[in-house]
Formats: C-alpha cells, structure tokens, sequence
C-alpha cells in the first residue's frame, strides 16, 4: 500500500500534467484586440472638457482620464449628438426601426423626439444624425424614404422638423431615392439656415462615392463642396463655422483619411490630411476649435477596435501629430464623439 | 534509471494526450472541410475534376462559391450566388479577385444554358468548375465553398472585421433566413455609411444585401470582394491555438478540395499579401453583358468579347 501512494501521486501528477497542457494551449489563442469596458479603462490624455462616446450600446461620459456611464435606459444607444443646455440627442436601435431621445446630463430622457409609431408621415422607419440647428429651432436628420413606384428602392433623405414640436409634419431638404445610391446623410445646420450634408451617388462605372454639398433652403439644387474623386463624408463644423473637418475614402475603400478644409460659408478651401489612416471616422471638433477628436483603429493595425484619437493644432494651416487617447476599447465608429467644455 | 524512464514517458504520454485532446476538434473538422473530391450530382456526369497545381510558385486559379443555404433549399442543391475566381501569383505576390455575376446566362456544364448560379446546384463543384473553365477558359485548380453560416460564424470567430461601407445599405426585404423560423420572412435593415466594425450578421448583410443598389448583385459583388479583404486583414494574426475555435464552429458551412497542407499553405501564402498587391475585378456595363428576360427570368446575356478580353488581361495562360 505504501508503495503504490507514491504511484497513484505521480500518475496525478501526470494527470495534471496534461491537463495543464490543454489548458496552457487555449491560453495561446490570439489576445488581439482585446478590448474591456470604459469603466474599467482609462483614457491616456486627460482632454479638457467632457467626451461623450458610445460602445456595445452604452453611452459613457470621459472626463478627468475615467469614464463613467450614463445612467439611461436600457435601449440598444447607436448615435450621440450635442443638444442644447449640455442636453445629448441619443438615437436607440431596435431591430427594424431607430428611435432618436433627448437626455439630459445625467441621462434621463426629457423627451422622445422621434419614433417609428410617429413616421405616419412619410412611412419612415431609420432616424439617423440627429443634429439642432444653432438657433436652436429646428431638428435635422436623415430617415429612410422608400420610392412608391419601385418598391425596392429606399434610401436616406434630410428631413427637418421644428425642435419643440417633432411630431409635425417633416419637411424634406433632400430629393435622394433616384438612384437606390443610399441617400443623404449627416446633415449639418448653419447659421445661415441652410445646412451641408453628405450625399452618396454612383457613376456610370459602378462605383460609389460621397461628396460634401451645400443647399441653401429646402429642394434647392445642392452645390457640391468635393468632387467624386475626393469621395468625401462625415462632414464636422468647426465652432467658430470656418472650418471642415471630413473624412475622404482611398484606397478601393479599404481604407480612410481625415482632412480639414477651411469654409468661407459657399466654398472649401483645399483639404489638408491630418491623419492619413488606416480608418480615421466620425471627427468632432472641440469646444475651443483647435483641436479634433476622432475614432480610428491602432496605427499598425487596421483590423483592431476603434479608439479614441485627437489631432492638437487641427487648424488647416497647423496639423499637429495624431495622439492616441484610449487603447483597449471598441467605441461605435458610426457615432461621432461629443465634446463639450 | 528505469523509473526517470518511465517518468519521462508518463509526462510525455500526458503532454501529448493534452494537445491531442485540444487539437482533436480542429482536426476532426479540418478532415471535414478538407479534401472533398470534385463530385458532381448531375445525371450528365463526365465532370471534369480541377487540375491542382503542382508547380510551385507559379499562379494558381481558386473558385469561391457562396451559397443561400438555408432551409429553402436542399443541403445538396444549393446556388451558388456568389462566384469569384481568384488567382493567386506566389512569385509576384498578386492576386486577382474576378467576380461572376450569379444571373449570367451560359451553358451549364453539358446541359443546356442556364443562370450561372445553377451549375453548383445541378452538378456540384465540378459543374460549377467545368462551366467556369468551358465558358471563361479560366483553368481551375481548386475550389472553395462557403454557407451564409459559415461566414457568420468565421467573422465572429475573428472577433468582428473593419469595413468602410461604402455607402449606406437600406433593405426593407432583407431575407431574415438565418434568424427567424421562416425562410421566406424579410427583415428590414439599415447599416450606416464609412468606417465601422461589424460582427458575423452585420457583415454578412452588408455582403448579401442587394436591394437598395441599383446595380443589385454587381454591387454585392464589390461588397464580398470587400469583405473577404477585410476578413483577409483580420486573420492575420490568428494563430495555431486559434484553429479548433475557428474550424469546429464552421462545421458543415465550408468545404473545399484543398489538403490540410495546401489550405495551411494558401493562409501562410495570404498573409504575406498587401491589399495593393489585389486587384478586384468586377464587371459593370453593357461591354460585358446586357439585361435579358429568358423564361420569365431576368437575366443577363454575356457579351463575349468584352469579357474574353478581361480574362485575356487578367488570367494569360
């Protein structure tokens, strides 16, 4: 009997042994990209301000280097926009329809704006890029509009509603559904009244592009900002309204650069790329105008989740050198970051 | 002496039954995916079966065929509505991808003509090969089929791909044949324009999608070839731990003629192209084929000599 302890022990031992093998072998699948939650990270540049971004469906605030939730309900949170008052325009999906919220600062909802049992309208379903013109009147977006004569067809136009009153009849700025091109998105309001947005197309050859374009006032005839060469989206007004900041495609659409131009209120000035990859996307100026944060993927690795990145100086004249801000989260790259003293 | 022996044995036999234990799932589906013979189903038979490459670097032709194959079909009679012929030059590290639009009329095999996308379902891979090879005097040398759960299940495997969507895809009739009960339910789905990160669903309706663009399953086209430079980018950095994860979950979704060893070969081989090195062909505009109706079908009627001089361009023998 004592004689067998000893072998029953290293037979254990073996036991283990190979165990620890297997176990050893699944820690080797590849850690890339291994990402966490905000609220277990931490920014590594403490931005002025307050940031507010958007993963996995959540939206957190990014201030003094931490982040912390916003406490809103538990809807699946696509989209943030500034509102006024510090107040955030927030756009929750659901699976056949988007629905766009007023929160305030600490995430409760002050009001629903839009919804999908108000699109009685114009039968819309999508409400994206919700965005309040500087006086503070009017809400722009982009819904979904599906052409009555060809039933496939469904693209995005601008719509516009009054603030205080969303649930009125929209009126449209865009004519997109022509082409099944996708539409117009991204609108931005001016001072002006009229607004620039992005508006996709297709060539004779098939492929698709984006261009910048300006419309004074409803239906009139958009001028084009950027040509179909340059394949220029996700347009950002700078605060003081003198620049752009845009993200352009290269590359077979493989990947993406960020550019700002300057704006004189009917023409842009020629862009200057201020981060020239992999996939910088959706910018947001800050409050002072001197500087752009952007969501991008690392450096060296264009498959990784979307970070936060800042350009210093991000003035058209003064690029300054990308700086990473986070490196271990997966932000929604569809949802520009709002960045408010 | 004896007992250092059997010690060192022991541990051994247990190191090893541990790799096994760990690897024996990716071994057991890479058998399965792996090595499939070219069998056709056709009651024509005389198939020919794909030439393999045998010399070393010289460029190789792959056929990628994709299919709907969701309850709607039989397992074994699925279209393949996506047909891309992609080759491979190892010397001057280039490849081409050539996509085949599903609606293209042509003889099948040894019938009569027939949409492109019925060769897979007639006659298998080897009617799907012997049409691409007697219509496009493109030689074939292996073949790759894929499911829609397939790709689902590689892109989550690989922790989500980065796309740029290059515009925003609107489908109120999106098939939600994976999700729901009933194959022939729509779904309708939005995906935004630009640079994001998509899982397995998501990118596969960014692939599949059709509806909302007027070139319909030309622009789908541009969209797989996309998607597969983008998984292409993603799985540069899986490694040999990753395997069992990666082929237990494609199960019966992929399959091809390739050997364990070849397969290894091509993923070593595709790691060491840059996405400048790929050219992505896609055909658009009545130089290669005009719109037709053939028994109340739309289709697509080739034009020959638009096309034969794209595959003289891009595929010289």
């Amino acid at each position: 009997m004592r004689r067998l302890l000893p072998v029953v022990a290293v037979m254990a031992l073996m036991a283990i042994f190979g165990f620890g093998i297997y176990s050893v072998l699944g820690t080797l699948k590849s850690s890339r990209h291994h990402t966490t939650k905000p609220t277990q990270s931490q920014a590594l540049i403490d931005l002025p301000g307050t940031v507010v971004v958007v993963q996995d469906g959540k939206i957190y605030r990014l201030n003094s280097l931490k982040f912390t939730p916003v406490k809103a309900p538990a809807y699946d949170w696509v989209q943030v926009e500034p509102a006024p008052g510090g107040d955030i325009l927030a756009v929750a999906y659901s699976s056949a329809y988007t629905n766009v919220y007023l929160l305030n600062a600490k995430g409760q909802v002050v009001r629903e704006l839009l919804s999908e049992s108000s699109s009685q309208y114009l039968n819309n379903h999508w409400a994206y890029y919700p965005k309040v013109s500087p006086d503070g009147k009017t809400l722009f977006y982009a819904a979904d509009w599906l052409d009555p004569s060809q039933g496939y067809n469904v693209d995005f136009q601008i719509q516009a509603v009054p603030f205080a009153n969303p649930s009125a009849y929209p009126v449209v700025w865009s004519q997109a559904g022509l082409w099944f091109q996708g539409g117009d998105v991204e609108p931005i309001p001016l001072a002006n009244g009229g607004i620039i947005y992005a508006k996709y197309n297709i060539d004779t050859l098939g492929n698709t592009y984006a261009q910048l374009v300006y419309v004074s006032s409803p239906y009139a005839t958009p001028d084009s900002l950027t040509t179909a060469a340059q394949d220029c989206a996700e347009p950002a007004l700078s605060p003081s309204g003198t620049e752009i900041a845009m993200v352009c495609t290269k590359n077979s659409l493989q990947s993406t650069t960020l550019q700002v131009a300057s704006w004189n209120g009917t023409t842009l000035g020629t862009p200057v790329v201020i981060s020239a990859g992999p996939e910088p996307a959706s910018p947001t100026w800050s409050p002072d105008g001197k500087s752009v944060l952007y969501l991008n993927t690392l450096l060296t690795d264009k498959s990784s989740p979307f970070q936060l990145w800042w350009v210093p100086k991000a003035t058209a004249l003064k690029p300054g050198a990308p700086q990473q801000v986070t490196a271990d989260l997966n932000f929604t790259a569809t949802s520009p970051p709002v960045w408010t003293a | 002496m004896l007992v250092a022996a059997l010690l060192v044995f022991g541990f051994g036999l247990s190191g090893v039954s541990g790799v096994v234990a760990y690897f024996l799932p990716a071994i057991s589906a890479a058998l399965n995916i792996t090595g499939h013979q070219t069998q056709g189903n056709s009651p024509n038979g005389n198939h020919p079966t794909p030439t393999p490459s045998t010399t070393p670097n010289q460029p190789f032709n792959v056929l990628l065929l994709g299919s709907d194959n969701d309850t709607k079909f039989a397992p074994d009679q699925v279209l393949a509505q996506t047909m891309i012929v992609v080759r491979v030059n190892p010397q001057a590290h280039s490849v081409v991808m050539f996509s085949i639009p599903r609606d293209l009329w042509v003889p099948i095999g040894n019938g009569g003509p027939a949409k492109i996308d019925t060769a897979y379902a007639d006659g298998g891979a080897a009617e799907a090969i012997s049409t691409v090879e007697n219509n496009f005097g493109i030689p074939i040398n292996y073949w790759v089929w894929i499911g829609l759960g397939g790709l689902v299940h590689l892109v989550n495997d690989l922790h989500d791909v980065n796309i740029v969507a290059q515009m925003p895809i609107l489908d109120d009739e999106y098939p939600s044949d994976l999700t729901g009960g009933n194959p022939y339910a729509y779904a309708r789905i939005a995906i935004l324009p630009g640079p994001q990160r998509l899982g397995g669903v998501a990118a596969l309706e960014y692939a599949r999608s059709r509806h909302g663009d007027i070139l319909s399953d030309i622009a789908r086209s541009q969209k797989q070839q996309q998607l597969l430079l983008d998984i292409k980018a993603s799985a540069k950095d899986v490694g040999l731990a990753d395997v069992p994860t990666i082929a237990g979950s494609l199960g019966d979704s992929l399959k091809t003629d390739m050997s364990i060893t070849q397969v290894t070969s091509l993923l070593t081989l595709a790691k060491a192209f840059s996405d400048g090195s790929v050219q992505q062909i896609v055909m658009v505009g009545s130089q290669y084929f005009s719109n037709g109706t053939i028994d109340g079908q739309s289709v697509l009627l080739p034009n020959w000599t638009g096309i034969n001089a794209l595959v003289a361009q891009y595929f010289p023998s």
